[in-house]
């Protein structure tokens, strides 16, 4: 069953053209990483999936719905880049957790039970009551995916969910994704810059730079010919893991230039 | 002191000055989050324009406050959600142009009796008891409406698009919020003025926050020093005869740089 359906889209925003002709199909449980270049199109393709982008051609159908009715079900996480979430909001993580049972008719004493075990889910019991807003990056993350996943989603999406959690920690990371979709079946959708990374954890990768290049098993993607449809001509591709003894950093997963 | 209260026009000041202190402490706390300060504030001086327009056409310069404030809110909230025009730019000319509308009315006005000194920064002797009913009557609807959706406002402020994805329907909150800030700005001009009547809606929050982090109390200190600061800028302006709003905000502001004084120096003990 296809949980998401995307047909024909083209996005033009202020007269550019930004997303041509996506044809996409995620199916439930499945695992996807969006990637591409930078002003690829990555986050507008997620947004306009969500209903958050409405002037569009084609069709979107998520949860066999239009994105404006599917969002009404409550049935849909979506996690912002960092960047976009005030950062010294006035909410405990307790609180930014609870946001995510807005919907549900349930008492507050429950809700607060359901949203500390979410917190001890995510490896972040103990913290409940320290201000949002004094979290580390990844401990800030962590508590935004578990407002995302309290409230019992079928579909997650993340818009580059590991940016500021370090190497070792996006290992755990991803390793926690895959194991949110095993145990609960839910469906991620992800965009990334970490296209080593994200290749060993994901069922599969969608190429974006305006139009959909490569969509498929990670195993494929990792071609000279599509990387340079993607990102461009001559393209060096250099992945660094923690089995690789010779790498002295880790802070470059891919280098391209034009 | 006593006689002071004793006498009903400084008895009129103080209720309704209590009660704005309580509405627009809670309104500063979602100005302060989603950063609209500058809305506000274009929001209380397009409002000078709709309240000179009720005093040339002779007819209820609160009611033309209130259409004026609306408008403009609606429209700088439109402006900033389609972000077709920078923001600043449309507030910067909507203001403006209300201002220099209300200063060419007033001056034109048969029924210019009033100083213009009292819409800019507030004048206490002209708070009525009809005035005190209406603010009394708003502030109980607005924060009941606060107080039933307050989850929801705040999911908003977190972040409007996740909000949006989580079901909430953003624009009524968005736009109820605007609408509550407008006539709640032209209902305080009677106190501070149009020119100090945002930072009311800014202080009392930004203040708080300097103290707590958390949202509860951040509201609570709003609430409680806005009414002291009002009460004391009542008597101050009344003893040293000085116009109200400018009293109460400057002590305000005052209180706010020393709060931010002190902080800084016990983060470098």
């Amino acid at each position: 069953m296809n949980i998401l359906q995307i047909k024909n889209l083209t996005v033009e925003i202020d007269k550019i053209l930004i997303l041509k002709d996506i044809n996409l199909e995620v199916k439930k449980g499945e695992i996807i990483a969006i990637v591409g270049p930078n002003g690829g199109g990555k986050t507008t393709l997620i947004k306009t999936a969500l209903g958050l982008i409405k002037q569009y051609k084609g069709s979107v159908r998520i949860l066999g719905k239009k994105p404006e009715e599917a969002v009404k079900t409550g049935k849909i996480g979506y996690l912002p880049q960092k960047a976009q979430i005030p950062k010294n909001f006035p909410f405990s993580a307790l609180d930014v957790v609870l946001l995510g049972l807005i919907n549900k008719k349930m008492d507050k004493k429950e809700k607060i039970e359901l949203a500390k075990r979410y917190i001890f889910f995510v490896g972040m019991e103990g913290f409940e009551n320290h201000p949002y807003g004094k979290l580390s990056g990844g401990q800030q993350q962590r508590i935004s995916i578990a407002r995302v996943l309290v409230s019992d989603p079928e579909i997650i999406f993340l818009d580059e969910p590991s940016t500021g959690i370090d190497f070792v920690a996006q290992e755990g990371f991803y390793d926690f994704l895959k194991k949110i979709r095993d145990e609960k079946g839910i469906t991620v959708v992800m965009v990334s810059h970490d296209i080593g990374v994200v290749g060993r954890f994901v069922d599969k990768v969608a190429g974006l730079n305006r139009f959909l290049h490569y969509y498929g098993h990670p195993r494929g993607f990792f071609q000279k010919h599509i990387l340079e449809r993607l990102y461009g001509s001559d393209v060096e591709l250099v992945i660094h893991s923690p089995e690789c003894v010779t790498c002295e950093h880790f802070h470059s997963d891919f280098k391209g230039e034009k | 002191m006593i006689e002071l209260i004793s006498i009903p026009f400084v008895q009129n000041a103080l209720i309704g000055g209590i009660i704005l202190s309580v509405l627009l402490s809670v309104l500063s706390l979602f100005i302060y989050l989603k950063s609209w300060s500058f809305i506000n504030v274009g929001i209380s001086h397009a409002t000078f324009g709709g309240l000179a327009l009720g005093f040339f056409l002779g007819l209820s310069p609160t009611f033309f406050g209130i259409v004026f404030a609306v408008i403009t809110g609606f429209l700088i909230g439109y402006i900033s959600r389609k972000g077709q025009i920078h923001e600043d730019i449309s507030i910067g000319i909507l203001f403006s142009v209300s201002m220099a509308l209300g200063v060419i009315l007033i001056t034109l006005s048969p029924n210019y009796n009033t100083d213009l000194f009292t819409f800019l920064f507030g004048n206490i002797l002209t708070i009525s008891r009809e005035d005190i009913y209406i603010l009394a009557f708003f502030t109980v609807f607005s924060l009941a409406f606060i107080y039933t959706f307050f989850d929801r406002i705040m999911y908003c402020c977190y972040n409007e698009e996740v909000a949006y994805v989580s079901g909430i329907n953003t624009t009524f909150y968005y736009y109820s919020l605007i609408l509550i800030i407008a006539v709640a700005t032209v209902l305080s001009v009677k106190l501070v003025g149009v020119i100090l009547a945002s930072a009311m809606m800014i202080l009392p929050a930004a203040f708080s926050n300097q103290i707590f982090w958390h949202y509860r109390g951040i509201l609570l200190l709003s609430i409680f020093m806005s009414i002291v600061m009002v009460v004391a800028g009542i008597f101050v302006s009344f003893y040293f005869d000085l116009p109200s709003g400018a009293t109460i905000v400057f002590l305000y502001s005052s209180l706010f740089g020393f709060a931010v004084l002190i902080k800084k120096v016990l983060q470098k003990v």
